[in-house]
Order: structure tokens, then sequence, then C-alpha cells
């Protein structure tokens, strides 16, 4: 492909104008705001404050933290993977609408725009792990250091990645109403299964051996870790890396025949 | 306005066969356009326009023959940012607002020209707040002309630019495009309004089922069309009566109501009567663009050109 022989120059201009752009399109849409921010926001407050049964104490103990903290991080993963998950629908809007056939008549080469949409998948699950973490500290006072904060936020933004990943394919994969109805089902099975919803130690064993190899979980275990102060366990980051690495292979192989089609 | 350095030549095509499955798109084409023309790329729908544009702009390759746009090829062109393109009712980012589309649309390219500049020349100025999923059809066909010369481009490409736009519109867009060919650029337009090809282009190139069957000035090719409607009664008619009629070229029969098109209107009605048929109520009129166009792209019509 010739394609990439662009001047450096203008490619970085042009991946920044496109994530400006992209950024844009995220905030107005009220999908994001709702799914993405609000809701895992509104229930992490139901859980630890409004529902507070004797379990559901904010400072009850639970797996070597308080509840409000354990599940601060549960909502706040939550928040992470509905908002890095997203980007699906927008990006198979694009190719439904012939969007990305526009863009491919401008100097924009197509790698630009795989690259803009996984930048901005990143970027908006910062304010969906924010909300929680503000919640969690101004109104439940989970008291963490200062450090553990920047931590939690940092860990759960980044390790996202997966799915990031998740949402390009489901993007390339399905048309509009397919991506939505696969975006909703993907962050649902992973959130429930992955412990997000109950602590996956109150699971039949055999569910909870299914949740245990999800991604989803190993994304709450790396904000867990972080809260409980613990250094960071390889084992997740490497089955995170790899999950991410699976499905991004999984991606290229869709764009690539999404490409081809638009050929013609 | 930069000019090519290499070549005269904006586009070229050497024998461009494009096949999808089994059906020919373009059938061995060859043409080439000069940098500065402005040229109308006229034809029914399914005769090869959009397929010819989509080699010219890369998104699609040749099956057979080479593709040159500005000299070079024709993704590199376009990732040059010396191409500017309108695509047929291409789909346009949900949630943005317009002057924000043309904003990002000018970062894609080197030398772009400024948004003021690109808004005034589309008529978008007053809409620059509007969000994109509240304008109209015409509107939003602006905006993608907006897009097509936002990057100050050599080359512009059309694909039927006017669909959907009101007369007005249509109207100060081509006074437009002239502006913009009168800077030197080339642009080429997809069209099926002989109209429009007659009064934007300095050429036009007449495309059916794939293979380009007129080449010339509007005038030119409208001197080609002398075809003409012939109405009459007859009853009981039918088409092997009319069988032995000079001159047609279309025959439509419902009834006892005949409409012939003919491009020798003097010798068919001549061959009517010489023949003994009773018709009745015969009415002579001038085509209509529509007729004038299958007359022209009517292959027993082309063949009646080249044995002449």
């Amino acid at each position: 492909m010739t394609r990439l022989g662009q001047p450096l120059p203008i490619a970085l201009q042009t991946v920044a104008a496109f994530v400006r752009l992209e950024l844009r399109r995220v905030v107005r849409n009220r999908r994001y705001l709702i799914f993405g921010v609000a809701f895992p926001t509104v229930f992490y407050l139901l859980y630890t404050g409004v529902l507070s049964g004797a379990a559901a104490r904010s400072d009850a103990p639970v797996d070597g933290t308080t509840w409000g903290a354990y599940f601060m991080v549960s909502m706040a993963t939550y928040g992470a993977i509905v908002a890095a998950l997203g980007g699906a629908n927008l990006i198979a809007q694009d190719r439904a609408s012939g969007w990305t056939r526009q863009l491919h008549v401008t100097p924009m080469r197509p790698v630009a725009y795989v690259l803009g949409k996984l930048i901005v998948s990143y970027v908006v699950t910062v304010p969906a792990v924010g909300g929680v973490l503000l919640v969690a500290l101004a109104v439940n006072h989970v008291d963490l250091p200062p450090a553990t904060w920047l931590e939690v936020l940092t860990v759960l933004a980044l390790g996202a990645l997966p799915f990031a990943a998740l949402g390009l394919l489901i993007g390339y994969v399905f048309g509009p109403d397919g991506a939505q109805g696969a975006v909703i089902l993907s962050f649902l099975a992973l959130g429930v299964l992955g412990g997000l919803w109950a602590p996956i130690s109150s699971f039949p064993e055999s569910v909870a051996t299914i949740g245990r190899v999800l991604p989803s979980y190993d994304l709450a275990e790396l904000g867990r870790e972080a809260v409980r102060g613990a250094a960071v366990d390889p084992a997740v980051v490497l089955a995170l890396a790899a999950y991410a690495a699976v499905i991004s292979a999984l991606v290229g192989w869709r764009y690539r025949a999404a490409e081809r089609r638009s050929d013609g | 306005m930069q000019s090519s350095p290499t070549t005269p030549e904006a586009v070229r095509f050497r024998g461009v066969t494009r096949r999808f499955g089994d059906v020919r798109a373009l059938d061995a084409v060859d043409v080439s356009i000069s940098t500065g023309e402005t040229v109308a790329v006229l034809g029914p729908n399914g005769a090869g326009k959009t397929t010819a544009i989509g080699l010219i702009l890369g998104l699609t390759a040749p099956t057979a023959g080479s593709v040159e746009t500005l000299g070079q090829s024709p993704s590199s062109a376009v990732s040059s940012g010396r191409v500017g393109a309108m695509l047929q009712a291409s789909g346009l980012p949900s949630y943005v607002r317009v002057a924000e589309l043309l904003e990002f649309t000018r970062r894609l390219y080197p030398e772009p020209l400024a948004l003021s500049a690109i808004l005034e020349r589309a008529g978008l100025t007053p809409l620059r707040d509007r969000r994109i999923d509240q304008i109209s059809g015409g509107e939003a066909q602006r905006l993608r002309f907006a897009m097509a010369i936002a990057g100050n481009p050599d080359l512009v490409i059309l694909d039927e630019p006017t669909v959907a736009m009101d007369v007005e519109t249509r109207r100060s867009f081509w006074a437009d495009m002239r502006r913009s060919a009168s800077e030197g650029r080339t642009i080429l337009f997809a069209t099926h309004y002989l109209e429009e090809a007659d009064q934007v282009a300095d050429r036009v190139l007449v495309l059916d089922r794939g293979t380009i069957v007129a080449d010339g000035s509007g005038s030119a090719i409208r001197g080609r069309v002398h075809a003409r409607t012939i109405r009459f009664d007859l009853p009981g008619a039918d088409a092997e009566m009319l069988a032995g009629v000079a001159g047609v070229t279309a025959m439509d029969i419902h009834g006892d109501q005949v409409k012939l098109t003919s491009n020798d209107a003097d010798e068919t009605v001549h061959s009517i009567y010489a023949a003994g048929l009773a018709v009745r109520n015969i009415e002579v009129t001038g085509a209509g663009l529509e007729e004038a166009f299958l007359a022209l792209t009517d292959p027993d019509r082309s063949q009646t050109e080249t044995n002449r």
C-alpha cells in the first residue's frame, strides 16, 4: 500500500483533527453520557448509599477493603467497558452511511481512522471512570491515599484496551442496529459474569470459573489491587494484553475485509 | 493554483475495463482529460459513470488497463491532497456542526482554502453552526461540495452533484463551478442531465453501457441529436405493422395509440403514408431531452451515425 507514504507531520495533524472531531461526536451522544458516565455513577450510589442494607454499607469490609471502595472499582470498570465499547456504534454508522467512503477520497489514510477511533475509545473511558471515583470520594468518603486514586484511574483507563479493540471489532462486523445489540450484550455479559455487579465469590463455582477468565474480571482485579495497595500482578496484565492482542488481530482481519469490500 | 509540473493530463485511461462479476461496467475505455478542462460525463443510470469516477479516485482498481490521475497512481494523487471529490450521496458524520466538519476537512490537506472562503463559496455561511443532522438534502449537497473544494485541489471530481438541489441552488452551484474552472482547476462531473452538461462543460463524454459513445462539445453533441417524437392513432396497431417504417429508433404502442421516436421525421412520416397505414391525429414534436439522449445512446442509432 502506497497510502502510508504520507509525511509524518501531516499524518499526526490528521489524527489529531480526527480525534477532535470524534470526541465532539461522542460527547454529544446521549447514549455515551447516560450509559457510560451517568449509569455506573448512579448505580454506585444506589448500591452503596441509598440501598444500604446491613451487607451493603459503604464501610462494610469486603475482600480486604471496604464495600465502598470495592464496588467503586466494579462500577468504574463497568463504566470504562461501556465507554470503550461505545466506539462500535459510530464505526458501524460511518460504514453504513458511506462516511468512511468519503474519507477515502481525502488524503486521510484508513489506518489513521482506526488509530483515531482507538484513541477516542481510550480517552472517553476517563470521564466514565473518573465520575465513579469522584462520587466515591465526595459522597461515600472512600479513604485512599492521593497516589492510589491516580493509580486506580490510570490502571482502569489504560487497561481498557481489550474493550476498545472489541468496540472496533463490533463496528466492523455488524451494521448499525446489530452493533448496538452486540455492544449491549457484550457489556451485560462482561459485567455480570466478570463479577462487576455482584462479587464473583458469591457465584456457583462453575460460573465463577468462567467469570475469572473474562477480561472484565481481570481489569477489575487490577483496580482492586491498586486499592489494596498491592503490587500489580503480571499474570493479570498479561491476560489483558493477550485479550487485546487477539481481538486486535481480529480487528485487522475484519478491517482489511471491509477495505476490500469498499473497493467497488 | 499550483499546476501539474510533470504532465498536462489530469486524467488518463488506457484500455480500461472494470468488470463486476459478469457485468462490464467499463469496457476498454481510452480517454484523456487535459489540465484546466471542464468535462461532463453524461449517461443513463448504469452507464459506468460512477465506476469511472471510482477508478479516477482509486476507490476501485481496473480489471484491465491503467488509470493515471494527475500523472500518478490514483491513490497517490488522492493522498497528495491535489484531488477533491464529492461522491454520490456519501454519508456525513452525525453530531457535528457544518463549520466543524469543514475545519476538520481542511486539516487533512497540505494547502487548504480558508474556512470563511469555503463557507462563502458553498453558500454555507449562514449555516455554519447548524448541526449536520438538521440540514436539508440540498444543503447537505452543498456541504459535500464544500468538502470537495476545502483542500484547494487541482482536480475536482463530482458525482451527480446537483441531485436534491432546488433550481436556485443549482444555478448558484454552477455559477461557482464556472468560477472554480476559471481559476485553472480541472473539473469532471457526472450527470444525467443533458442540459447541465451542455451549459457548464467545455467537453461532454457520453457514456453508455461502459463505452464512450460520443465525445465533444455540448453543442456538437446536441447537433448529433435530431430526434423527433411522432404520435398518432392507428386501430389495431402492432410492432409488425410498423416494422417497415423508416427512421424509427424507439416505438411505444398502447392500444391504438402509437408513439415513435425518429431521427428523421420527414422520412418517417413519408414512409407511414407510403405504406398505406390508416393513421389519424398525427403529431410531430421535438423530442424531450430524455428521448434525445436515448437516440444518442441507442445502438442502432450510433450505427446509423457511423455508417453515414
